[in-house]
């Protein structure tokens, strides 16, 4: 929190006449809710110790198929059915289950390593996307499905009331539902948690569809707000994802994670975005930035770790 | 059966199928277009295979042979260096790829960091920092020596059906890297360290061997090895894109896990990862004489990788299940 303040100041003190203003914060509302939901998605994952890399293959696939029904039924002057919109969407969060189903059973049935899984269907799925699409984009979507992204519900832009939503739910899963409680165990100590017959691999099969569901959310919004799906959109997103997770406080070991902690985080990376861009700064200066954050956080996180273990094996000492 | 094994008898099958549907499949030109595709991925690879081995896994290569050959080509104009030199820029490429590999080096061993999230970060880092600080534009007068090494060919000569046949001088270096890295792999002390750290870090730490200093050796020889893969690219390509590269990633994972090294450390050989770029290139180049598009290609090598970490994955419970089952009868046989 103390930190999302501090990047606050340090912005507008650089650059007050751009970054502190109205349009701008509007402009971070529209372009936070989909970073924060796909982080939302790898912390779930990261919390039972194992990590989620297909999130933006899922979500970019999901995206295509809601893009491609919408398109074949749309008349010529852009014109849709309710009904219509309703069904691309839940095609695309149908298939974003699927996606989630099969890490589920590549890394609960079958026991793969959560990175090997992972990655194997991050470039499956990105293989068929690019296959379906051969690698060009679909634009030109309905005013009508365009217009949930794009707009705003009572002042506020609805996909960041839809974020807060669904922080909100996932949020509920993980403090008060006995889901969450196993989620937690499980990564806390995955040995314990396997003998105390709690259904482990259920848990993690659960942990990566709703990962998958996830995903298919954020490609929705994503598809939304841009008016287009793409098979290659948002790849720097993992990066990005990883990042926020790790700044919001999650262990990447498992066992430990706030929603807040990862929402925040978004915002905090979000500020740093536009301010890096109101003090003319280029796109890659800020991939390296995020980069940097990564590996300073974790650092951080390491030595304090270190600090916290050699004060308490002093204590125990000294008793 | 042997994950090697299986591999060749799946290059045999596939190498039928496309021959069957192709005849110009069977044709040494186009074997030696695979083995020119190959070479830059092996490199590659075999850095990713000490990294698996020793339990962890690297994103950050492509990014550090590109960084190393883009750099070395800059370095190289900026300083006006002698552009008939083919030793310069290869040296400097290795320096540069072994300064980022020491990078990682810092994060994974001297920070603890896992490692998948480290080069993550570093990855980033460098491809950040490569084009603000370095350059962003595309050159494509590199220095001379390396714009000819490009058509150096050991073996030229036009076949009978007129096509041009050509095989690059490169195959020496690169299969006196292969045999050095497997020696180094199956007979040094470095290369048993790395075995061990695979199969457990606090057993090696026990064994007596330095975790953090075979954790640095691992990450400086990646480095090294992904620079020099890096100016061969350069090389090949006769240009240095930065943005190139970037995402090549997942296919030379794909290379070395399908080629039997395992990701939670502790196995994997040489041999095997030559198998698996071979495959993987061996899938990428043909699927065109198969009557699919080119736009397939990852997908195909996505659905290869999951069938190959499934059949992985289920020979290895097929082998707990018959451990147990060994134990057991032993603990009966007690009572």
């Amino acid at each position: 929190m103390g930190f999302t303040l501090l990047v606050l100041l340090i912005f507008s003190y650089f650059s007050p006449d751009i970054f502190f203003t109205p349009e701008n914060f509007t402009s971070m509302a529209f372009q936070v809710p989909e970073v924060a939901i796909l982080s939302i998605a790898v912390m779930l994952s990261m919390l039972t110790g194992g990590i989620d890399l297909s999130i933006v293959a899922t979500s970019n696939l999901a995206a295509l198929l809601a893009a491609y029904i919408l398109t074949k039924n749309m008349s010529e002057d852009g014109e849709i059915t309710n009904l219509w919109i309703l069904m691309a969407c839940l095609a695309g969060i149908l298939l974003g289950l699927i996606c989630g189903g099969i890490n589920a059973l590549l890394i609960a049935v079958l026991n793969i390593t959560p990175i090997l899984a992972t990655l194997a269907t991050l470039t499956l799925f990105n293989g068929i996307a690019i296959g379906l699409t051969n690698g060009v984009s679909i634009s030109g979507l309905p005013d009508q499905f365009t217009r949930i992204g794009n707009g705003t519900f009572f002042g506020v832009p609805t996909p960041f009331v839809l974020m807060v939503f669904i922080a909100l739910l996932v949020g509920l899963i993980i403090n008060r539902s006995s889901l969450g409680l196993k989620i937690f165990l499980i990564g806390t100590n995955r040995k314990a948690a396997q003998y105390s017959v709690m259904g482990d691999k259920r848990v993690i099969a659960w942990t990566y569809v709703i990962s998958g569901l996830l995903s298919s959310f954020a490609g929705l919004i994503i598809a939304s707000r841009m008016s287009a799906a793409s098979p290659d959109f948002g790849n720097s997103y993992i990066l990005l994802a990883i990042v926020v997770v790790v700044l919001g406080g999650v262990n990447p070991m498992g066992g430990f994670g706030t929603v807040t902690g990862v929402v925040l985080a978004t915002i905090v990376l979000q500020m740093v975005a536009s301010g890096f861009n109101a003090l003319r700064f280029n796109q890659f200066f800020y991939l390296a930035a995020q980069g940097g954050v990564l590996v300073l956080v974790m650092i951080l996180n390491v030595v304090l770790e270190n600090r916290r273990r050699s004060k308490s094996i002093n204590k125990s000492l000294e008793s | 059966m042997r994950n090697e094994t299986v591999l060749i008898l799946a290059i045999v099958v596939f190498s039928f199928v496309i021959g069957s549907k192709s005849p110009e499949f069977f044709t040494l030109a186009n074997l030696f277009d695979i083995l020119r595709s190959s070479f830059v991925q092996l490199l590659f690879a075999l850095g990713v295979l000490i990294v698996i081995i020793s339990g962890g896994i690297d994103v950050s290569f492509p990014i550090v042979g590109i960084f190393a050959g883009y750099t070395a080509v800059v370095i190289m104009q900026k300083f006006e260096l002698n552009g008939e030199s083919l030793l310069i820029p290869i040296i400097l490429a290795i320096v540069i790829g072994t300064l980022l590999g020491g990078v990682n080096a810092i994060a994974i061993a001297g920070f603890g960091i896992p490692t998948l999230i480290a080069t993550l970060g570093t990855a980033g880092i460098f491809r950040g920092l490569m084009l603000t600080l370095i350059g962003s534009s595309f050159i494509s007068d590199i220095p001379i020596a390396l714009d000819q090494f490009s058509t150096a060919d050991l073996v030229k000569f036009e076949s009978a059906t007129g096509t041009l046949v050509r095989l690059h001088v490169l195959v020496i270096p690169i299969t006196i890297i292969t045999i050095l890295i497997s020696l180094i792999l199956s007979r040094t002390l470095f290369g048993r360290s790395v075995y061990a750290l695979g199969g457990g870090v606090e057993p090696t730490r026990r064994l007596g061997i330095s975790v953090k200093g075979t954790q640095t050796k691992i990450y400086l020889l990646a480095g090294a090895l992904s620079g020099l893969a890096g100016i061969f690219y350069v090389s090949l390509q006769r240009k240095a894109n930065p943005y190139d590269l970037a995402g090549s990633e997942l296919d030379i994972i794909a290379a070395v896990v399908l080629g039997g090294a395992s990701i939670m450390g502790g196995y994997g050989t040489v041999f095997g990862t030559v198998l698996g770029v071979l495959f993987i290139n061996l899938i990428k180049n043909n699927l065109v004489l198969l009557g699919v598009s080119s736009s397939w290609q990852r997908a195909a090598v996505g659905a290869l990788l999951v069938i190959g970490i499934t059949l992985q994955a289920i020979g290895e419970s097929r082998r707990n299940k018959r451990r147990r089952a060994l134990s057991e009868s032993e603990v009966e046989s007690i009572e």
